[in-house]
């Protein structure tokens, strides 16, 4: 380092405050990963997570019988599981990175990293791999132990299924990750930061959720450009008309990355109740679902959130006074 | 080549100015004290060397590149001691070191910095638990990895006591005879003082002076500060008082009696005989060396007076 005698040393890289540098991101990554792994808040949350994977996977067992004879145990197991790690991993996700960057700046010790031969860009994606790291252990601990706990009251379960789970929770998780890491870097404040977390778990659990309601009473009303979709449906060999909404609703609601996490697990697993579950089916659009409502076509939404945030925050973050 | 040069710099947040068309330079090889009370520009000055914050207008330059389009280069070669920074308080002194080396692709032990800082006892414990002199040993040793060519201390003996102070400016010299040069913020003068080659004045936002120590104490007061009382005062006796070959300056604080504040660089007996000689009737006198703590306070509040 010293040796550099720092005459011509100009000239290399144009913009080097905005490249990425795989070793520094690495660097920043481990480092954040063991600041967060050791966060009280972040055990504490990874217990609870666990708890509740105990007591479903108990109050299973309980009525395991039945089910088991049904030889459905584990695909039982993935669609209670999977209804609470829809709820549970953007909540830890988003407590894991509201104050990724914001709290930093807050505090100051941003001033640590940057000081560095650290660009912003590494500070961020630095984070959000640090930060995915803790979450991805905290899932992976949390389906091990429940997976002995299932094994040791079930007697036995499907591990593709259960591990296909654990995969798709990844992904969701890290989606949430960006999202809250870049929001994080988007305000001054943790206050501000915390705001928009809540903002983000309010915009995808209750206006999400309603969107479907609000569209469907659009388009009976044919409000704007509203309207419904008239498609011919076969039950039980008899065949009559029914209305759905249009193509382009659909494809909105299924942004959701909890939608899009459901959808992925069909994939992913072999399970039928989740396919029971779905609320649309593909006689609804002449036999064969449209691109964005195939199964696989839910890991590039989910690809998609964990990106745009980052690519938004990449460019804005590099913009602004620490 | 300097090893910053700071150019016509503008910084304005909003409505306030905090740095006026700033032209400063530190020469390499110089241990350069970066002076101003709080709040006149100083963390500002160094947020855009870094490139933390960037200038309204001006340009930056360090080790001869551009502060904005090489700052990680730069930073490859500086090593920064931040002010007003808390640690990591889950992480330990090593975690921070390692973290620090790895950063910078260098080949420091831990432990021998600790020890230069004299925190090698407590390279296992987590900085949430150091006090502030403790963190801040830990900050300067970050600031050490990899030999910097340049140093950034902002505010360095912040939450020290004068024996880490001390300990603090023996590390800034060895750095300093290593080849290193040292850029030195702080808002007490005493600090300074000892260890700097050259001083920069800044208030609100300008650079009100640049010299060498020695340089600052002789253009501000030549010396010694004469206080003389009187029953009264003409333009007369004061011109004839300005006049004296070894006085630099005589005002006047209105008051009754009014008192005459002269700045003389030899006999004071000249001073008071030409009075005398005027009629003017002298109650009382005193003098004070001029230390270099008077120096700054006439560079950031006195100024300030006339200016009005």
């Amino acid at each position: 380092m010293s040796a550099e005698t720092g005459s011509a040393t100009a000239g290399s890289g144009g913009a080097a405050s905005s490249s990425v540098n795989p070793e520094s991101v690495r660097a920043i990554a481990k480092k954040d990963f063991q600041d967060s792994v050791r966060s009280w808040l972040f055990w504490g949350l990874s217990a609870f997570f666990f708890a509740l994977l105990v007591i479903v996977t108990g109050v299973l067992s309980y009525f395991g019988e039945d089910i088991a004879a049904q030889g459905a145990t584990t695909g039982m197991l993935v669609l209670f599981v999977s209804q609470i790690t829809k709820l549970v991993v953007p909540l830890i996700a988003l407590v894991l990175g509201w104050k990724s960057i914001a709290g930093e700046r807050e505090s100051g010790s941003i001033k640590i990293l940057l000081s560095l031969p650290n660009s912003r860009k590494d500070v961020l994606l630095g984070k959000l791999l640090g930060r995915s790291a803790v979450l991805s252990l905290s899932l992976t601990v949390g389906f091990g132990l429940a997976a002995i706990v299932v094994a040791a009251l079930l007697g036995g379960f499907d591990v593709v299924d259960y591990a296909g789970l654990l995969v798709m929770s990844i992904v969701y998780g890290v989606a949430y990750t960006s999202i809250a890491v870049a929001l994080s870097s988007l305000t001054r404040s943790t206050t501000m930061a915390g705001a928009a977390m809540a903002g983000i778990f309010v915009m995808f659990y209750g206006v999400w959720n309603g969107l479907e309601g609000a569209f469907r009473l659009l388009a009976q009303r044919e409000f704007l450009f509203f309207d419904t979709v008239t498609y011919t449906a076969t039950v039980q060999g008899q065949e009559f008309e029914a209305e759905r909404l249009q193509d382009w609703v659909y494809f909105v609601l299924n942004l959701d990355p909890g939608q899009a996490y459901t959808n992925g697990l069909t994939l992913l697993t072999d399970v039928d109740a989740l396919e029971n579950q779905a609320t649309i089916n593909a006689q609804m659009f002449g036999g064969e679902f449209p691109i964005f409502l195939q199964d696989w076509f839910s890991f590039l939404i989910l690809l998609f959130w964990i990106a745009v945030p980052m690519v938004v925050a990449l460019y804005q973050f590099d913009r602004v006074d620490i | 080549m300097p090893a910053i040069t700071v150019d016509n710099l503008t910084k304005s947040f909003g409505q306030t100015l905090a740095l006026d068309d700033l032209s400063f330079q530190v020469e390499e090889g110089e241990v350069f004290g970066f002076l101003g009370p709080n709040g006149a520009g100083k963390s500002t000055t160094i947020n855009i060397v870094l490139d933390f914050a960037r200038p309204t207008a001006g340009e930056v330059t360090v080790l001869g590149m551009d502060a904005q389009q090489h700052s990680r280069d730069i930073r490859r070669r500086t090593g920064v001691l931040p002010e007003g920074v808390e640690t990591y308080d889950r992480l330990t002194a090593r975690q921070h070191l390692e973290f620090a080396i790895e950063s910078k692709n260098a080949t420091d032990e831990p432990e021998a910095l600790l020890e230069r800082v004299g925190l090698v006892d407590a390279i296992d414990k987590k900085a949430g638990g150091y006090s502030k002199g403790m963190s801040q040993r830990l900050m300067l040793a970050m600031a050490l990895v990899g030999e910097p060519d340049l140093l950034i201390l902002d505010e360095p003996s912040t939450g020290l006591d004068p024996n880490g102070a001390r300990e603090m400016r023996d590390i800034v010299r060895e750095e300093n005879e290593r080849g290193a040069t040292v850029f030195f913020s702080s808002h007490i003068m005493e600090q300074v003082e000892a260890v700097c080659d050259r001083v920069g004045i800044l208030r609100d936002g300008e650079m009100v002076a640049v010299d060498s120590v020695e340089g600052l104490r002789d253009s501000v007061e030549g010396g010694t500060t004469l206080r003389v009382t009187v029953d009264r005062i003409d333009d007369d006796a004061l011109q004839a008082v300005r006049s004296l070959p070894d006085v630099g300056s005589a005002t006047v604080e209105d008051g009754t009696p009014p008192t005459l504040i002269v700045d003389v660089d030899g006999s004071k007996t000249a001073v008071l005989s030409t009075l005398e000689d005027r009629g003017i009737e002298v109650q009382d006198f005193s003098t004070s060396e001029a230390s270099l703590d008077d120096v700054f306070r006439s560079y950031t509040t006195e100024t300030e007076v006339h200016a009005r």
